[in-house]
């Protein structure tokens, strides 16, 4: 049995375990091969004096659902070692919430130009400061604080 | 030269033919495209209007309809498609975020109005706009370029 920091049950009755982010993977592992086949998404927050990654697992078979938490400083281990979907997920957090996904094959922005200064959905990115995309001959992104070098 | 009889029936003539054969490009950039797709069914069929198919390449194409958010990274390949279009070219800018940025005006990904990246001809207000706002927009911007006061 896989050390969890606590475990509560959501509104909808669903299970929530908060899990130490060494175990995570061990966990994650041990929760597939209960069933768990399909990992419904990932996504970060932002809690100011630490991040949290969530994830929600479906048991296509039972209906069962769990949602696995975990706090962290900004990295934890890649679970795309178990489910392939979880590597948009995880490209998405780390775009948006800046969590760095150990042992991803392709861990790149998915949704902002590459270059992007910052991961905008924490607390402290600076709204006030406008980054401007511009598309270079190459076909790449190119990101500035200048107003006339982009868009 | 250009106010002799003959040219100025013959820019006339120009004119009427432009704007009764628009060719919209396939522009959808977020939920007004379903405005938009429905404009163009047959519940709308704004091909009543002699603006008929629309194509997916904008060499063929002359009236871009941005229907939709446009966000920084597609901001410069909007430009470039513009720039790959045949002249005359006209755009539509199809509801709030294309016009102004909507409601993701203070945004750090969203661009407030493609007017900052290609000249607008029409805009369309709402969020999303009925087809029947977008076929009056298309009317009007038919009834200028007939009417000469559309330069490109």
């Amino acid at each position: 049995m896989i050390q969890v920091e606590s475990e509560s049950v959501g509104k909808d009755g669903t299970k929530i375990v908060y899990v130490p982010k060494e175990n995570l993977l061990e966990f994650m592992k041990e929760k597939k091969e209960e069933g768990f086949d399909m990992l419904l998404m990932v996504t970060g927050v932002d809690y100011r004096d630490h991040l949290e990654v969530v994830y929600h697992l479906l048991s296509t078979s039972t209906g069962n659902r769990i949602v696995v938490k975990t706090k962290t400083e900004g990295e934890v281990d890649s679970v795309t070692s178990l489910w392939k979907g979880a590597d948009w997920h995880e490209r998405e957090t780390w775009d948006l919430v800046g969590i760095k996904f150990r042992g991803h094959p392709n861990l790149k922005r998915i949704l902002l130009a590459e270059g992007w200064v910052g991961h905008p959905l924490r607390k402290d990115y600076p709204m006030d400061k406008k980054q401007y995309v511009n598309l270079a001959e190459d076909g790449e992104d190119t990101v500035s604080f200048d107003p006339s070098e982009g868009y | 030269m250009s106010d002799s009889i003959l040219m100025t029936t013959l820019d006339e003539a120009m004119n009427w033919g432009t704007g009764k054969s628009l060719w919209p490009f396939t522009f959808g950039l977020a939920c007004c495209a379903i405005e938009m797709m429905s404009a163009m069914g047959s519940d709308y069929d704004w091909a009543r209007f002699g603006s008929d198919v629309f194509r997916d390449s904008p060499r063929h194409s002359d009236l871009m309809i941005v229907s939709g958010t446009v966000t920084k990274k597609m901001a410069p390949r909007i430009r470039r498609l513009y720039d790959q279009m045949a002249f005359p070219k006209f755009v539509i800018s199809m509801g709030a975020c294309a016009s102004a940025g909507g409601p993701y005006v203070r945004g750090y990904s969203v661009v407030d109005g493609v007017d900052q990246v290609v000249p607008v001809d029409v805009y369309v207000y709402g969020c999303p706009p009925r087809p029947e706002a977008l076929i009056q927009a298309l009317k009007q911007l038919q009834d200028r370029i007939v009417a000469g006061k559309v330069k490109h």
